[in-house]
């Protein structure tokens, strides 16, 4: 290695060091005593690390985390199943318009949504549905296929044709393709976007905000976190766990996944 | 019988629309009635909510505020190119670099901001702790409780968590030149920065467009990062548009105003994603 090159590394490793901080004082302070968070260093390891932090976050949060994995489990499957069949017909079937049809959908995938949001709170409050898990399910449902639609679009456009025809030769109608032939040789494309859609609907905090309702409903725990800010004021130590706690599934996806989520950042935003 | 057959397509498409374009329609039907506190009310206005926003205060702080968040697209790609190219230089350590740098993208919004309020507290945070060990202690400061430094405090924050994300396109974007190119040019006697100036930087324009798309829309429609954050305060100080929508309908429950800032904040959105799709999908 040539001098250049450790120079080179020596920044990187600064540049990432950098990147770390906020993640390192929120460890180190989750850890932390009340006490030892005022009289220490934010950046410093703490002395007699304690679960107390966690404990006390956790008894806010439990309920919401709850909530948001049923939540986010609901809402992966059926905008990842229902996006798939869309792909499928967008990129293998095709019908007439269905360029401009899909430019329709795609547009679902980017609007704000502010521009919504008056109307959901009204049908939600119609049907009964403000404050509880199955609406928010819905609505991330909704909102989820258009992106579903794109990515699994645009993997399934790798898929040759060639396999299609032949079924079809062989007397496949339209729906036992998609079942028996395109989906189980398309096993990466659909993890890559569970792995997706998990990421953003765990992360969501608009919904869950508007109709999600109180804690005792169907708050998720984005915005129990949020609320922690008003409970926990002045712990840091208590809002640090809690951020952690929140931040954990996704840390254990990008961790052990990111390859996958990483493909599924490149390909919601490149075109395929 | 094709299209019968295709009928569960349909259904899941019909559902979409729905919540996509009735949902729109509605909103904007809302964004000329004369709802206002919690009773329902379609009568129509006018575009008096429109002209109104013109002569709002807070209307014209959100879009400032959001002129300034555009800000983060040549930081963000600036940045996010200069990674790109020294981690395509580097010669060990690239995958364990990467990740580091894309996580906080990977992060929701509300722990990020979470974090940054952390970073930011006065007495005892991250930032003003660096400022008074580099004996720059006069500089500490109330970074996201002050008016004045408000927007640079999320600015900041917004970079880490995004330029990352533009490493990462761009990156893709510098493994995607042919290799024959990269070669040509070292037999041709090209330093390296001719080799990323000449040959490689040029053909890098999918991914500036990506990143600019990206970045753009994120500034238009940025809310969580900001109301965990700051709620939009102090005072006005930090609202953007989404932030002014969420305000006014929620809290000051003006539906139909809080509907006519949303509408604005569509047209906007759509001015830039439509052509966007239209080129990248016309042909397919």
């Amino acid at each position: 290695m040539n001098w250049k090159q450790m120079v080179l590394l020596v920044g990187l490793v600064i540049v990432a060091c950098l990147y770390l901080l906020p993640l390192w004082t929120a460890i180190t302070t989750a850890f932390k005593t009340s006490a030892e968070v005022a009289s220490t260093g934010p950046l410093s390891f703490p002395k007699n690390p304690t679960l107390e932090p966690f404990r006390e976050a956790l008894s806010s949060l439990k309920t919401p985390y709850i909530n948001s994995v049923l939540m986010t489990t609901g809402g992966v499957v059926g905008s990842v199943f229902l996006g798939s069949i869309c792909g499928y017909v967008f990129s293998k079937v095709r019908f007439k318009h269905d360029a401009i049809v899909f430019l329709f959908l795609a547009v679902g995938a980017f609007i704000p949504y502010q521009s919504v949001l008056v109307p959901l709170y009204i049908t939600a409050a119609k049907l009964r549905m403000f404050g509880t898990i199955q609406g928010l399910i819905l609505v991330h449902i909704a909102y989820g296929i258009p992106m579903c639609a794109i990515l699994f679009r645009n993997f399934y456009a790798d898929v040759p044709d060639a396999i299609i025809n032949q079924a079809k030769v062989d007397g496949a109608g339209v729906w036992t393709i998609y079942w028996r032939i395109l989906l189980p040789v398309t096993l990466l494309a659909t993890l890559i976007v569970v792995i997706f859609q998990f990421t953003c609907i765990w992360n969501e905090f608009l919904f869950g905000l508007v109709l999600g309702g109180g804690e005792n409903q169907a708050m998720p725990v984005t915005v129990a976190l949020n609320n922690l800010k008003g409970t926990f004021a002045a712990q840091w130590n208590v809002q640090m766990s809690g951020a952690l706690l929140v931040a954990l599934p996704v840390l254990l996806v990008y961790t052990f996944l990111g390859k996958y989520l990483i493909h599924g950042y490149m390909a919601g935003a490149v075109k395929g | 019988m094709r299209k019968l057959v295709l009928l569960p397509f349909f259904l899941i498409l019909g559902l979409a629309f729905y919540f996509i374009y009735i949902a729109v329609g509605w909103n904007a039907l809302v964004s000329v009635s004369q709802w206002s506190g919690l009773r329902v009310s379609y009568a129509f206005s006018g575009f008096e909510h429109y002209t109104e926003l013109f002569d709002d205060p807070v209307f014209w702080t959100s879009l400032k505020n959001t002129f300034l968040l555009f800000l983060l697209i040549p930081i963000c790609m600036g940045l996010g190119l200069l990674l790109a190219i020294l981690l395509d230089r580097s010669v060990r350590g690239e995958k364990v670099f990467r990740n580091l740098y894309l996580l906080p993208f990977a992060l929701s919004f509300v722990v990020t901001a979470t974090l940054w309020a952390w970073m930011y507290s006065p007495s005892t945070g991250v930032a003003n702790s660096i400022l008074r060990l580099l004996g720059l202690g006069s500089l500490a400061g109330m970074w996201h409780t002050t008016k004045d430094s408000v927007m640079w405090s999320i600015l900041l924050a917004l970079i880490w968590q995004f330029s990352g994300y533009t490493m990462m396109i761009f990156l893709a974007g510098i493994r995607s030149v042919p290799e024959d190119q990269v070669w040509a040019a070292a037999v041709d006697g090209a330093s390296t920065s001719q080799l990323y100036a000449r040959v490689i930087v040029p053909q890098l324009g999918p991914s500036f467009l990506t990143s600019f798309v990206v970045l753009v829309l994120f500034s238009l429609k940025a809310f969580d990062f900001i109301w965990v954050l700051t709620s939009g305060g102090p005072g006005t100080a930090s609202h953007t548009l989404p932030v002014m929508m969420y305000r006014v309908t929620f809290e000051q429950t003006e539906f139909a105003y809080g509907a006519a800032v949303s509408v604005v904040l569509l047209a906007v959105v759509l001015a830039i994603v439509v052509p966007y799709l239209y080129l990248s999908y016309r042909r397919k």
